[in-house]
C-alpha cells in the first residue's frame, strides 16, 4: 500500500473513543482543529497554561526569529514563499499549533530551503541556526531535501528565546541518506512546539537525532513515514530536563509500506524540583503491509526528588506477517549496585554518580558524527549535572 | 492592597459551597467558601492541569473533578489520591463586600 496510514481517511476503527492514532485527523486550517483544552490525549500531558497561547492562535506576531544557513557549497539554500510547491508536499498538519505555523509563517521568514542534490555526498555539515532574539509568539518552516542517492548531515539549532512553532520537513529520496541532528538549546525562558515531518523514500535511510537541554516548555513531534519499500529510520533522543522545565517527545513511526525498518530511542535524565519529562511513542504497522522490523524504547533516570516523567509507548498492528516489533519502557533511578561497585573500586560517589550518567549518555552521545557537537551536548550535560549536586 | 494584598472579587460572587477561578498576576486561584469560611488556594490540581474551582466543594474541602482527589482547604494537603503534592494556600482578607488575596503570604488556617 503507497499511501499514508495518517491523515487522509475517515474514522476508519468506528467506534466513539477514538484511540488509534488513525483517527488523528490533518489539515493545513487551523480552524479544522478544535482550541485543545488539555482533556485531550495528545494535549493531557501539556501544561497548556505555559504554551503562552501557542496553540490559541491568537494573532499576535511580537516575536523575532533569525534563521542562518552555513555549509558546504553542493548544498542548495533557498528562501521561499508559501506558494513554492515543494513547500507542504510532503505532510498534513496533524495539530493544531502545526496548522497555526503553516498559516502563519511566512509573518516572520519565508521558508529555508536546504536541497542536497542527487547522487552528492555533502563533504561537510549543513548548520541552520533558529535564533529567536526577541520573546514574542513567532513561526517558522524549514524544508530540507536529500535527493536520490545524495548523502547530508544537517544539524538544526534552536537558541535564544521565543514563543515559536513551527513545521520542519525531511524528505529522503530513493536510495539518499539523511542525518539530522536537532538541538534545543533555548533560553530559559523560552517555549517551543515543533513538528518535523520526515518521508523515507524507497532504500532511503534517515536518522535523526533529538537533543533537548533549554526552554521553559519544548514539545517537539518527530514523525516518519514511508514512500516506498526498504526504508529505514532512526530515531534517537536525549533529554536533560531541570527543575521546572518541560520536555515533551512525541515520536511516530508510520509503517505504511513493506519491508521498512524503524527504530526508536529516547534516553532522558531529570534533576531538581518540578522537572517534567513526556514521551509519547507510537508505531504504526499498516494494514497489508509486511516484513517490519521495529522496536521503541524510552529510558529515564531520575536524579533528584520532585520530578515527573510520563512515558506511554504504544504500538498499533494492523497485520499478521511482521519481522519484528517491540516497545518498552523504564524509569527510575541511579542503580546502587552500580555505584557501590565503583565505589569499592575506590572511586569516590559524586564521581561514580557522574561516571554512571555519562555512561547512559555515552552510547547516543558517540553516534552523532560531529565531533564539536559531541563534546558540546557532553559538557551541557555535565553542566546541569553540577547543578544539583 | 498592602502586603500584596489584590482585590479579587466581591463577597457575593463565591457561591455557598462552591468555588470561582480567578488570575492574581497571572497565578490561577480558586476562592472557595465552605461552612462560611472563605478560602483562596492554587486554581490548578496538583496531580493533572485541571482547575479545581471546577469542582465540588465540601465540608471544608474541594475535589478535583477529572480524577477525584480531594484537597483541604485549609492547608493545600491532598485527602486521597492519585495527587500526592499539596496546592498552595494562600492568605484571604474580607473588606466589606471584597475579597482580596495574597500570594505572597500562605494562609496561616489549617
Amino acid at each position: 500500500m503507497a499511501s499514508p496510514n495518517l491523515g487522509i481517511r475517515e474514522h476508519s476503527h468506528g467506534g466513539d473513543v477514538p484511540i488509534s492514532r488513525l483517527d488523528v485527523h490533518g489539515s493545513f486550517e487551523s480552524a479544522n482543529f478544535p482550541v485543545p483544552n488539555g482533556r485531550e490525549e495528545e494535549w493531557r500531558f501539556t501544561p497548556l497554561r505555559r504554551l503562552r497561547g501557542l496553540h490559541q492562535g491568537r494573532e499576535i506576531a511580537d516575536g523575532t526569529v533569525t534563521v542562518e544557513v552555513s555549509g558546504p557549497e553542493q548544498a542548495v539554500v533557498e528562501r521561499v514563499g508559501r506558494e513554492d510547491s515543494r513547500l507542504g508536499a510532503s505532510f498534513l498538519p496533524n495539530d493544531r499549533v502545526s496548522a497555526l505555523a503553516w498559516e502563519s509563517f511566512t509573518d516572520f521568514n519565508p521558508a529555508t530551503v536546504v536541497t542536497v542534490p542527487k547522487d552528492t555526498e555533502l563533504s561537510e555539515t549543513v548548520f541552520v541556526k533558529v535564533t529567536g532574539t526577541e520573546q514574542g509568539d513567532a513561526f517558522g518552516h524549514i524544508l530540507v531535501r536529500a535527493e536520490p542517492h545524495s548523502s547530508a548531515t544537517v544539524v538544526l539549532e534552536y537558541a535564544g528565546s521565543a514563543v515559536y512553532a513551527d513545521n520542519v520537513e525531511f524528505v529522503v529520496e530513493d536510495g539518499a541518506s539523511l542525518t539530522v541532528i536537532s538541538l534545543q538549546d533555548w533560553d530559559s525562558d523560552a517555549v517551543q512546539v515543533s513538528h518535523q515531518y520526515a518521508t523515507v523514500g524507497r532504500d532511503a535511510r534517515f536518522r535523526s537525532f533529538v537533543v533537548t537541554l533549554g526552554g521553559d516548555l519544548v514539545r517537539l513531534s518527530p514523525s516518519v513515514r514511508y514512500k516506498g519499500t526498504g526504508g529505514d529510520a532512526e530515531l534517537h533522543g536525549l533529554y536533560f530536563t531541570g527543575a521546572a522545565q518541560h520536555h515533551e517527545h512525541r515520536s511516530l513511526i508510520d509503517h505504511n509500506e513493506s519491508n521498512t525498518r524503524s527504530r526508536v530511542e529516547y534516553k532522558g535524565a531529570l534533576s531538581g524540583e518540578d522537572a517534567h519529562a513526556v514521551w509519547i511513542g507510537d508505531v504504526i504497522i499498516g494494514e497489508g503491509t509486511s516484513g517490519t522490523d521495529s522496536y521503541e524504547h524510552n529510558r529515564n533516570l531520575v536524579l533528584t526528588d520532585g520530578t515527573r516523567v510520563d512515558s506511554v509507548p504504544n504500538l498499533e498492528i494492523f497485520t499478521g506477517e511482521v519481522e519484528g516489533a517491540g516497545h518498552a519502557s523504564a524509569s527510575g533511578r541511579l542503580d546502587d549496585i552500580h555505584l557501590f561497585y565503583l565505589q569499592s573500586r575506590g572511586i569516590p560517589p559524586a564521581e561514580a554518580r557522574r561516571l554512571v550518567i555519562r555512561g547512559f549518555f555515552q552510547d547516543l552521545i558517540g553516534r552523532i558524527e560531529v565531533p564539536e557537537l559531541r563534546d558540546r551536548i557532553m559538557d551541557e550535560v555535565e553542566e546541569k549535572l553540577a547543578l544539583h549536586e | 492592597m498592602s502586603d500584596g494584598y489584590t482585590r479579587v472579587c466581591s463577597l457575593s460572587d463565591v457561591p455557598d459551597e462552591g468555588a470561582l477561578g480567578v488570575e492574581v498576576g497571572g497565578t490561577p486561584v480558586a476562592v472557595v467558601r465552605s461552612e462560611g469560611e472563605i478560602y483562596a488556594i492554587s486554581d490548578i490540581c496538583s496531580h493533572a492541569e485541571v482547575n479545581l474551582s471546577e469542582g465540588e466543594v465540601e465540608e471544608g474541602t474541594i475535589e478535583c473533578w477529572l480524577h477525584g482527589s480531594c484537597f483541604d482547604l485549609g492547608s493545600g494537603k491532598p485527602i486521597n489520591p492519585p495527587a500526592t503534592q499539596p496546592v498552595a494556600t494562600y492568605a484571604v482578607q474580607i473588606d466589606g463586600d471584597d475579597v482580596l488575596v495574597s500570594l505572597d503570604t500562605q494562609s496561616s488556617k489549617g
